[in-house]
Formats: structure tokens, sequence, C-alpha cells
């Protein structure tokens, strides 16, 4: 095997680095034939690892299709950020078009989590309001608790659909994203 | 070839090269390559892509030279996400085609 050859494998697997070992494994073997085939057809490994291109886009490329899955799978907002992010990292066109909605959604829906968070620490307020404050007594203390508690859970109903709907629709986004800029021109 | 035009059915012509024999990706990358000018090196990924979307299972076959070769073969899921994807590329097709006619070859 020459340098070139190696080299070039040895880059790629490098770079593939977050992909879990087996899958790893398994998409290499299609650059490793790919330079096997191209030397029995007579062609040298130079010439091979030009026309596979630069092993960082290789790299990016499959990247993507992995985060994006991962996204699709888990639908947690760790990877689908990060599918959102590897999405960025292809082009100036999705930092404005893809990074940009992303967080401004996001920062709404962490905003109306907060709004949930408060609504449930505010009914500790009431309780504390009712047994040694002078706004309410006991009852009207616990009443105004509950009620607050109530709210604060059907609020944090509601928001965990609209949580997951919007990672939904940001992975489908992104699935018809990459199949847009996916295939590179020679 | 428009690049344009070229993305939307890369997915479409590489499940069309699978439907009646499994092939191996270095066959299909070259036959894609020359076809559509795109990089060799980007129609892996996109088979990859394919699998993980479970369009293709792989698996390795002896060759009569040397290692084995990993095939690409269309699930059933991949043969109807192709008879969809046909399905809208001819009507898109017929399409195109009569407003050249109506515009253009009157």
């Amino acid at each position: 095997m020459s340098t070139n050859r190696a080299q070039y494998l040895q880059q790629l697997w490098d770079l593939l680095a977050p992909v879990p070992e087996g899958l790893r494994k398994e998409w290499m073997y299609d650059y490793e034939e790919h330079f096997r085939m191209a030397a029995a057809q007579g062609r040298s490994d130079a010439e091979a690892a030009s026309e596979l291109g630069d092993p960082r886009q290789i790299a990016r490329e499959l990247l993507l299709g992995y985060r994006v899955e991962e996204a699709a799978r888990s639908g947690r907002i760790s990877s689908v950020s990060r599918a959102v992010l590897t999405t960025v990292s292809m082009g100036f066109f999705n930092l404005i078009f893809v990074l940009g909605p992303y967080v401004a959604l996001l920062a709404v829906i962490i905003a109306l989590w907060a709004v949930v968070a408060a609504l449930a620490v505010s009914s500790l307020f009431a309780i504390y309001e009712g047994l040694f404050g002078e706004a309410f007594n006991r009852v009207q203390g616990a009443f105004i608790a509950m009620t607050l508690i109530g709210l604060s859970m059907l609020a944090g109903a509601g928001m965990k659909v609209v949580t997951r709907g919007f990672m939904r629709m940001t992975v489908n986004y992104l699935k018809f994203n990459s199949r847009i800029i996916g295939g590179r021109a020679k | 070839m428009n690049v344009q035009f070229k993305k939307g059915v890369l997915d479409l012509c590489v499940l069309a090269l699978t439907a009646w024999e499994d092939r191996y990706g270095y066959e299909l990358a070259v036959a894609m390559s020359s076809k559509f000018e795109v990089a060799v090196g980007s129609v892996y990924p996109l088979l990859n892509r394919l699998t993980q979307e479970g369009y293709f299972s792989t698996y390795l076959r002896e060759s009569p030279e040397g290692p084995p070769r990993k095939y690409y073969k269309l699930t059933p899921q991949g043969h109807s996400h192709l008879m969809a994807l046909i399905t809208e590329w001819r009507s898109f097709s017929i399409a195109v085609d009569e407003i050249i006619k109506e515009g253009v070859e009157r």
C-alpha cells in the first residue's frame, strides 16, 4: 500500500472520530475498495485519491448524514443542535438560513420553559407567604400555590409537545437541506 | 449538467441502478459520476445516507480477484421509496415537456 493511499485512509479515519467504530469501519470499506478497484484498473493511488476528492469534504458529508440520522432517532435537543451545527459547517448559506432561525426559535422555547419553571417556583413562594407572610392567610396561600402548580404542569405538558414538534420539524428540514446540497459537483 | 437539475434526482438514480441487481459501491460511483458529473467521492456518502435511512442494506461478497466487495441491496422500503420517486419524476418531466412544447416548439 503506497503512502498516498495509507495517508488518505488514515486522515479520513481520524476525521470520522465522532462516529462509532463499527459504523466507521463499514464506511471506510467503500474507500478502501475504491483504491483497490482503481489500482486493478491500472490507475495510481494519486489519481484515485484526486477523483475521490478532499477527505475533509467527504468526512463532512458523512458526518452530516450521521448527525441528522442520530437527531432523527433521539429527537433530543443536544443531538439536534449537533446536527444543526454540522449542517452549518457545510457552508455560508446554512449559517444564515439554518443556524439563525434555529437559534432564534430555540431561544423562544427556552424562554417559555423558563416561564414554566417560574410558575412552579412561585407556588413555593405562595406557600411561604401563606404560612409566614402578611399578604394572605394559609388557606388562600394553599389555593394560590395549587393553582400555580396546576398552571405550571399544564404549561409544561404543552411545552413538551411544542419542543418535540420543533425538534422533529428541525430534523425534517435538515434532511431536506442535506438532500439539496448533497452531490457535490466534479 | 445544471447543478440544480442534478441534485434532486441523485437519490432516484442510485436507487434505480440497484432495482434489478445488487451492485458494489465502486460500480455505482463510476456509473453515477460518468452520467451526472458528480465527484466519485460524493457518491459514497450518498450511499451511506440511503443505507442509514433504511433504503439499502449492505453485505460483503467474495470477488474472483482480491478481497470481498461491499454490495448494496435495495430493501423493500427502498423499493417502495424508489417507486414513489419515479412517479414524482414522471409527472414532473411530463409537465416540463408540455411547457416546452407549448412555449417553444409550436
